[in-house]
Formats: C-alpha cells, structure tokens, sequence
C-alpha cells in the first residue's frame, strides 16, 4: 500500500527524472512550486495566558449573571458605549471585547468564528507559562520535545519539490512550533533581514548597478564559503545565509499594502505586514507563519473598558487592528484574493481564573477561547461547548473548563486546507478526529492513521 | 482540490529562480525537506572548501566561556601566572573569584558620577529623582539607560571578566525587564546592590534580597499581594524559575498525592521533592504583606520605594509548604521560612546547577558535574561565599575544561568580544535629544538581534541554547551588526569623527611597510580574533579575497580607499580590509563555545 506522499512525489517532474537516472546529479527544470493545496497557515501565539473571559465576554443569561459575580474590576460591560459588541449568532450569550472592532466586522462578514473552552486535554494540568506554551507548541500531549508541530507538519505535508520559503518564524528566535525546522526563515522584519553593513565598496555585488565585473565577490557572496563543514553550527550558519539570499530580492521597505489595508505601528503590525508580503508572492510557496503578541499576563492592573487607561483593552485593539489589516491587505479581488487560502488560528497556553484577584488583574486559568479567522473560515458564529461559569461547573472550582482539545482545531485545518492527513504524525498520541466544522472542506481528504512512511521522514537522499 | 497559481515571470523572480534547486545530491545541505533539493552555491561564488573545526589552545577554549571573549592580551596574562595550563588556569580562576581585589582602572575611568550620574545614586535618589518623574520618559528611564550602557562597558574593558560573566547568569537567572515603567527607574539598585552583590555570595541571601528589591516587587507585582487581594504572581515564578524549576513541577495534583516523592532537605528535614500548585498558593499566602513603601493610600506618608513588611497585610494562618507546616501567627517569618526551604531543597540545588553548567559548559550540561555541583551546592547552603564555591568548582572540573563545540556564543557576548578584539574604544552614553547617536543605533541593532540588555519581556529571562541563537534571525541580526562596528563612529553623524576602531591604522601598525600582503593581514586578524590560525581553507578565502588579482605575498597599499573596478587589487582597499575583518567576526571559528 503506498503511502499517499509518495505518490505525490512520483507525480511530480522531479521525482519522474530521479527514476530515470537514481543516482546521477540531474539538472531539474524549475517549475512552478504546483501544490496539492497552496494554502497558508498563520499560526498566532498569545503569550502570557490571555484573558478569554474578557476578549469574548458573556453578555446574557445565567452566564452574564456567574461573570459580573466574579468580575468587577475587570468586567466588561454588556452594552453601552463601553460595553461589548454583539455577536450574532451565539445565542444572544457572547460579545466581544470593544476594542475589537475590527474582529467584529470580521466576524459579521462570516470570517471570524470563535471557539470556547479550548486547551490541552492531557493530565496533569499546568498552569506554568512556560510548560504549558511549550507543551502546546510541541504538540506531544503533555510531554517536552525537540521539534515542533508545525515541523512535522512540514516533513509530512506533502510540499511540493521546490518550494523557496516554506515557513517563516516572525520575530529573533523561532517560535517553539518550528523548533527543529530546516527550512524556516526566522526573522523580525524582511527589510532588516538583509547584510548590508559591510563597507559599501565591498558589501555586495547588488551594491553596484551595473554588475561589477564577473570578479567582484563581495562579503554577501563569500561569506557562505566561511562556513562550509560538517558542524551543527556551520550547518545553522549556511541555513542563515540560503535564507538571506532568498529574502534579499525581495522588497520590503516599498510594500504598500494593498485594499486600503492600515496596519497599527509596531512590531506586531510590521510583521503582519512583512508576512502579508510574502504571501502575496506565490512563487515563494509560503505556507506557514508563526506570529507570537505577548503582553498578557495580567496579574495586576488588568482594567475595563470604562477606565480612561485599560491596559488589556489596549493590546486588545492593537491585535485586532493588525489581524483585521491582515486580512485586508490578503482580501483583495480575483487573483488578488490570498485571503481565500490563508487561515489564521489564534491560540493561548491557558485562560484565566474566573475570580478576579483583588489587584484588579486574573491569575492562571486552563480553558480559553481561540480564534479563527481567513477566506475558508466557517465564520460568523461561535464554536464547542462552553461548560458554565457556575462553581461547580468550573475546572477546580476556579477555571473554565476544556471541551475542545486545541489539535483538533490544528487537525481540521492541517487535513482540510492544507492537505496534510497524517494527523497522528504532527500529533503523536492523537487518535481521534473530531471537527468542528470550522473550515471549508477544500482537499476532501479522510485521517491516515499510523499512515506517515517514516522512508520519507529524515529527508529524501539520493543512493 | 488542487488549486494552481501561474505566477508571472517578473525579473525578480526570475533571479530568484536561478537561486533554486538546480540538482540533487547526496551531500548535506543547509535548507532542506525531503524531496527538495538542495540550494546550489551562485555559480561564480568561491568553490566549497573542506573544513575541520579547529580546536583552539586550551587556555583561549577556557578563557572563552569564562570571559567575554579571549584576547591576546588576557591571554598572554594568563599564561605569565604557571607553569603548566592546568596551573594557570587554577591561578586565574581564583584571582577572578575575588574580583573586589582586581583593579579596575579602565571601567573606573569610563564609569563615573559624570558620565552616569543614576548608577551611582541611592534607590532613595532614583525613587525621587526618576521614578517620581511623570513628564519626561527620557529622563525617567534614564537609570535602566545607563544600566544598559555600563553593562556594555563591563563586559568589554573590566578585568574582572568571570565576575561580569556570573552577573549577566544572575541578571537571566532573575530575569526582570528593565524597561518596566515602574522598575526601570530603580534598576541600578537592582543590578548594583542585589544582582552584582550576591553574585559570588550565598543564594538564600541573594533570594531574600531579590524577594525584597523594589525592581523585582514591580515587575511580578509581589507588592499587589495582601491577604484580602492575594497576587500569586512571584511566588509562582519563585518556585519555578528562580528556585526548585520546572524540572521539579508535578502540575495540578492533589499534595498528598501519593505518587508524589518525599526526601530530605539539606537541611536535614523531610520535604517534598516536587512541588505542586498548592505549594505555590501557600507560598503566596506565606510572602503577602511583603511590600514597598510606594505611597499606599493606606500609608501614604511611605514613599521612598524601599521595602517593608505590613503585618495588616499578611495572612496570618497556618500553611503547608512541600509537606512542611508554618504555625500561625509567625508574620514576616512565614516567607523567611519559605525561602529557607527553598534554598535548602536539593531541586534548587539540581535547578540553579543544571543553568550554571549550561551557561558556563554546554547546552547539555554532562550529568556527573551537575550532580557534584549541586552536591557541593546542598553542602553549602548556609555558606557565605556558597556561590563562589560551586562556581570554582564548575571552572576547575575536568568536564568544564573538555567541552568544545557545545555552545555558541550569544549575541551580546559575541560583540562585547568583538569591542575587545578590535580594541575598539566605545563608551555608549544616554541621550534624550532627537539625534539618532552612535550609542542608539547599536542598542537598536543589539534588539534586532533578540538579546538587547534587560529587554526580555518574560521572567525565564534569555534562552541559553544553540537552538535559539542559531535561528537565521538571531544569526543574520548579529552579522550585521559585527559587520558594522568596523565601520562605526565615534558619532555616527561626522564623517570624519574616528573610528570605534580604526582596523587600518592598527594593521599599519602592527605590520611594518613591506609586510603587509594579504598572507600576513589574514595571518595576523585571524591569530588576533581567535586566538590560532585560520583553519587552511577558510585562510585561502579570506587571502584571496584580500589580494584580489594581487599575489598573496605581495604588499597593498593600505593608504588608499578608492574606486577600481578595473584592478580590484585596488579597489577600495582600506575597505577590503575592514571587510575582510568583518567577515572574520561573522565565521564559525568567532561563535563556536
């Protein structure tokens, strides 16, 4: 029974020359990076546990009665010029933070859907940042690793041949979903991601136009002979410089984002930016992101909507103002459409306790809501099952509870938009699939269970 | 449902392209997926040389991880202290160890009262000078400014390398973020009087100071914490991260659980071997009331940012802590005791050794010396000079001394080296005017790279891992700005202001008229920066690049910087230079630990 990767491999021209001459070094002709799907994943990370209970406030029936019992220096209006936004179709139950207005309108143009009471399932619970972030992004059900999930969603994906920028790490250090990827680019800003330090004469040969003579080698083209070798530091040194001769065509600093898009300023807003670039180009293959928005550990001084300084409601609106110029600048007509197959999923390690402390802040929770946002997103409604705010229905007397295991919403966007149907190799330990609906079925692919071919696992060496 | 993009052929693209697989091979690569094939080399680039990483002399390989980079200087003074390396190294270390014993003339001379005038004021003073100070953010954040630029001064002039070594463990180890609104305006109370002056001292002491210091009661909002609001912020991160760690957490269990383990502290008592979230709500309970005089409408008439214990504050009823039980009634002592127990627990003891043998030897710190560390650690834990002990110990071990390759060097280290090689003369200053300075374009660099001073948001405080420094973010970043101290300025905005470095000058220098080929420039940068020669074939890249169409034994003219693309042997030759040292700096041989 062949494995459904290897056929796609076999498919594709590269693979038809390698059967044709195994062990010869053949020139392959570049083609288009062809795609079983060509979607995008952006995967955005909450750190510091956000406050779900007042992003996605309850704002009707007993649940608005349970929160304004436990919440008063944090609580969230239920309507007013302060109060949350409505969100149709949740019952009449849900609103949203009012800073995010953006999200709002994203949500009543059907391309926001948000999920309550999601988190990690696995026993014991932590409530360590730390552990939990880790745990989540290593995607081992409660153990530590050494490479991400998202890294094995890539080895088992199904990219084509060629593909120049598979994914792409926002920020200095890669983010712990990537850990272990040979094939991401970590960077904070595509315009700074250049060398272009070095005394003009002798930079580079894109320094000159015209070309410099054939001679002219500049520090940018021999600096890759610096770290030829077999150490793990020279193989890390050479991944950095593929990745810089990939970025350096490309131009950041005159990006205009495209559908009246605004981005806030910042350094969320510019990654957001530099990643709407890159999706925008095609022909570099990007599929995944990971973006990490900090900031969220509100211990103290959380605040409220009605207070002239909120510092939640702050980072609130700065966040939705990123994600909704995102989608903006993607969302543009006919073959301008990028949002169409871009997904964004929005997750945190934990939520926060239901009482609030009394130093106007929360303290570490377990379940919390996710977003999920982009052109094949079932949006416009509100996911899973939220279990009650009443005591007895809370997780320790104290926390939210969990109802949604959080791969399962990585699960259904991995198998119905990108393609991947080994489910249980970028989750080990996973056994079931149980979707929420939240995507449109864009591959009609069925879970491989114990279906990934380990041949291809370690890379494709040729005899 | 396959959905194809037939992207146009612009000409970027297209020059892109021809960066792309062109063939399939069976050697390693760097950016590689199974089925895709390796990124060939430019065609008209330098052709692959075979490399062994070179293992440098001893001393240079022990010197690298127990300074801020080795130089020749500090090299040859090592070597003037025995006769063997092994008695060298000994004499060194414990010269180090007693670092208020160690001259420090050239920080004396570029640290003073003038240059930053919050380094050396009282946390009274800061309080009121710069924490009371709600119009200018400038002048507000002035101490964590200069806090900044003072650590920058240490880690490239002060002879007292191993001690500034440990500070910057301890500064990670307590992580705090200096730029916190409130925090920061004290900060050089916390680095001077809590952070540098435990450093060498005895761990239960310095957590006291920690629990109490006014920085860290800000930043994990210890201060917020009172029996009728309790904030378990710092005691959580004080269980986790400062004393017993992650290493040591069972999660949401039950403490008498019976699958938790039970053993003996060192302070001979039974205790809990891992810790649970109960244990850390009790150590919230133990620790409320420790506070600040920050002007509590409660006590508004304390207001000097000082630290003070309100016993109306504190939950006075008994606790357990790891299986340990706190009477009633004990105020202020129920969080001392929390604190003992902690230092005394042999997770502590495993915890802080475990960081202390990966900062100083590997990334996968070799188990035998963490257990005898952490044995000494355990033995010591009453002792005042406990941190000095177990730190010698780690220095003067046998695994200390076989690592190699285990570690890369971090952003900031790497160009604190850097400054110290080149004998650059660089003392970064504060600035509240609108001029883009020399000292704000470095800083600006040094947080594009991920490791900026004091700048890491969470209190984990920066990784300490290859696999974090070698992303291509982190590697691309402090490149760029190694390559750019060569041809920094004094002030970046005057042309003709010196260098921070004048590579040329100090060639001519150290190179007589008539020896100064590229063989002998590569030969002596090299020797210089790292302390051995070039391995051979990285040497014949850089010497070619050097001598361009020259012979390698032929002189070039070091006086001239002008255009020559027709003979690129004199092309911009002072240039060259300085980018040929630049390229040094960004090789393997300047980052490998």
């Amino acid at each position: 029974m062949t494995p459904l990767n290897r056929r796609d491999f076999l498919r594709s021209s590269a693979l038809a020359t390698l059967a044709a001459g195994a062990g010869a070094r053949t020139r392959i002709a570049l083609a288009a990076p062809e795609a079983a799907t060509d979607n995008v994943l952006v995967f955005v990370y909450l750190r510091g546990g956000i406050d779900g209970l007042s992003l996605v406030p309850p704002v009707g029936g007993n649940l608005r009665a349970d929160y304004e019992q436990a919440r008063v220096a944090t609580r969230v209006p239920a309507s007013g010029a302060t109060g949350a936004l409505a969100l149709p179709g949740s019952g009449g139950l849900w609103g949203l933070h009012p800073r995010a207005s953006g999200l709002h309108g994203l949500y009543q143009a059907g391309r926001l859907a948000i999920v309550h009471a999601v988190g990690m399932v696995h026993q014991p619970v932590s409530r360590s940042h730390f552990d939990a972030q880790a745990f989540m992004e290593y995607g081992l059900n409660g153990q530590a690793g050494s490479e991400g999930w998202l890294t094995r969603h890539l080895v088992s994906g199904g990219l084509p041949a060629n593909v120049a920028i598979p994914a792409v790490s926002a920020g200095a250090i890669t983010s712990t979903s990537l850990l272990a990827s040979t094939e991401t680019i970590t960077m904070g800003s595509g315009a700074e991601f250049r060398l272009d330090t070095a005394p003009w004469g002798w930079n580079a040969r894109d320094n000159y136009n015209p070309a410099p003579p054939a001679a002219f080698q500049g520090m940018v083209e021999v600096l890759p002979a610096l770290w030829q070798g077999s150490s793990p530091l020279e193989a890390k040194g050479r991944q950095a410089l593929d990745a810089l001769a990939l970025i350096r065509p490309i131009d950041f600093a005159g990006y205009a984002p495209g559908n009246g898009a605004q981005y806030p300023s910042g350094a969320l807003g510019d990654q957001f930016r530099m990643l709407a670039n890159l999706i925008k180009r095609p022909e570099l293959g990007l599929r995944i992101a990971t973006v990490d928005y900090g900031g969220w550990d509100t211990h103290n001084g959380q605040g409220n909507p009605t207070q002239g300084y909120d510092y939640f409601g702050i980072r609130v609106e700065e966040f939705s103002r990123a994600l909704t110029a995102f989608y903006t600048d993607l969302n543009g007509a006919g073959a301008g459409n990028h949002a169409a197959r871009t997904s964004i999923v929005v997750l945190s390690e934990f939520g926060r306790r239901v009482l609030e402390n009394d130093a106007g802040g929360t303290d570490h929770g377990y379940g919390n809501v996710a977003l999920v946002l982009g052109g094949p997103v079932n949006g416009g409604q509100t996911y899973g099952s939220f279990p009650g705010l009443a005591t007895n229905q809370l997780f320790e007397r104290a926390d939210v509870g969990v109802s949604t295991d959080y791969r399962q919403i990585l699960a259904e966007v991995l198998l119905r938009r990108l393609g991947n149907p080994y489910l249980d190799h970028v989750f080990p330990g996973l056994s079931t699939y149980t979707p929420l609906g939240l995507f449109a079925d864009g591959t009609g692919l069925a879970p491989v269970w114990g279906g990934f071919d380990r041949l291809f696992d370690n890379g494709f060496e040729v005899a | 449902m396959s959905s194809l993009h037939a992207p146009t052929l612009d000409a970027a693209r297209r020059r892109l392209l021809g960066l792309l697989p062109a063939t399939l091979g069976a050697e390693a690569t760097a950016m590689r997926r199974p089925g895709k094939a390796p990124l060939d080399p430019a065609p008209d680039a330098n052709p692959a040389q075979p490399s062994a990483v070179v293992t440098p002399p001893a001393l240079v390989r022990w010197l690298n991880r127990a300074s801020f980079g080795a130089t020749p200087a500090l090299v040859a003074d090592v070597q003037a202290l025995g006769a063997s390396d092994d008695a060298r190294w000994q004499s060194w270390v414990d010269l180090q160890l007693n670092p208020t014993a160690i001259a420090d003339p050239e920080v004396d001379a570029r640290i003073t009262p003038a240059r930053y005038p919050t380094l050396f004021k009282t946390l009274t003073q800061l309080w009121t000078d710069h924490h009371g100070e709600t119009a200018n953010y400038g002048v507000r954040m002035r101490p964590v400014s200069e806090s900044e630029c003072a650590k920058l001064v240490r880690a490239t002039y002060s002879r007292r390398q191993a001690f500034e070594v440990l500070v910057d463990f301890w500064h990670d180890h307590f992580s705090t973020f200096g730029w916190h609104y409130d925090g920061g305006t004290v900060f050089p109370h916390w680095d001077r009087d809590i952070i540098r002056a435990g450093a060498l001292g005895n761990f239960r002491q310095m957590l006291g100071e920690v629990t109490r210091a006014t920085t860290m009661m800000y930043y994990l909002d210890l201060r917020s914490n009172r029996r009728d609001g309790p904030n378990e912020n710092y005691a959580r991160e004080l269980v986790e991260l400062h004393t017993l760690g992650a290493m040591n957490y069972a999660g949401v269990l039950r403490p008498d659980d019976p699958s938790l383990p039970v053993g003996t502290g060192n302070d001979g008592v039974a205790v809990r071997l891992k810790y649970v979230d109960e244990d850390v709500y009790n150590a919230t309970r133990a620790l409320t009331g420790w506070t600040i005089r920050d002007g509590h409408w409660q006590f508004p008439g304390d207001n000097d940012g000082s630290y003070v214990f309100r016993p109306g504050w504190h939950d006075n009823y008994s606790k357990w802590f790891l299986g340990r039980f706190i009477q009633s009634y004990k105020g202020e002592t129920d969080g001392e005791l929390v604190l003992d127990w902690l230092a005394a627990h042999p997770g502590t003891a495993r915890h802080v050794c475990t960081k202390l043998c990966r900062r100083l030897v590997a990334d996968q710190p070799p188990a035998a010396l963490v257990d005898s560390a952490a044995a000494l650690f355990g033995q010591l834990w009453q002792a005042p000079d406990q941190l000095r002990q177990v730190v010698r110990h780690i220095l003067l071990s046998p695994q200390y001394k076989a690592a190699f390759d285990q570690k890369i060097v971090r952003p900031f280290a790497a160009t604190a080296h850097a400054l110290r090689v080149l004998g650059a003369d660089f003392t970064p200053v504060w600035d509240n005017t609108a001029t883009w300075t020399t000292t704000e374009e470095f800083t600006s660099r040094l947080q594009g790279t991920g490791h900026r001073a004091f700048y890491w948001a969470a209190p984990n405080g920066y990784p300490d891992r290859q696999s974090a420094w070698s992303s291509s973010g982190a590697l691309a970043m402090t490149w760029k700005l190694l390559t750019r101290l060569v041809e920094l300025r004094q002030d970046r905005n005057n042309a003709s202001s010196p260098f921070l470095a004048d590579i040329v000058a100090q060639t001519q220098a150290a190179l007589p008229a008539g020896s100064r080929n590229a063989n002998a420039i590569v030969d002596h940068w090299a020797q210089r920066l790292y302390g051995h020669a070039a391995e051979p074939g990285r040497r014949a890249v850089l010497v070619d690049f050097m001598r361009q169409l020259a012979a390698a034994g032929d002189e070039l003219d070091l006086g001239t910087d002008t255009w020559n693309l027709n003979n690129l042997r004199l092309h911009y030759t002072q240039s060259r230079l300085r980018t040929l040292v630049a390229m040094l700096l960004c090789s393997p041989e300047f980052f490998r630990r």
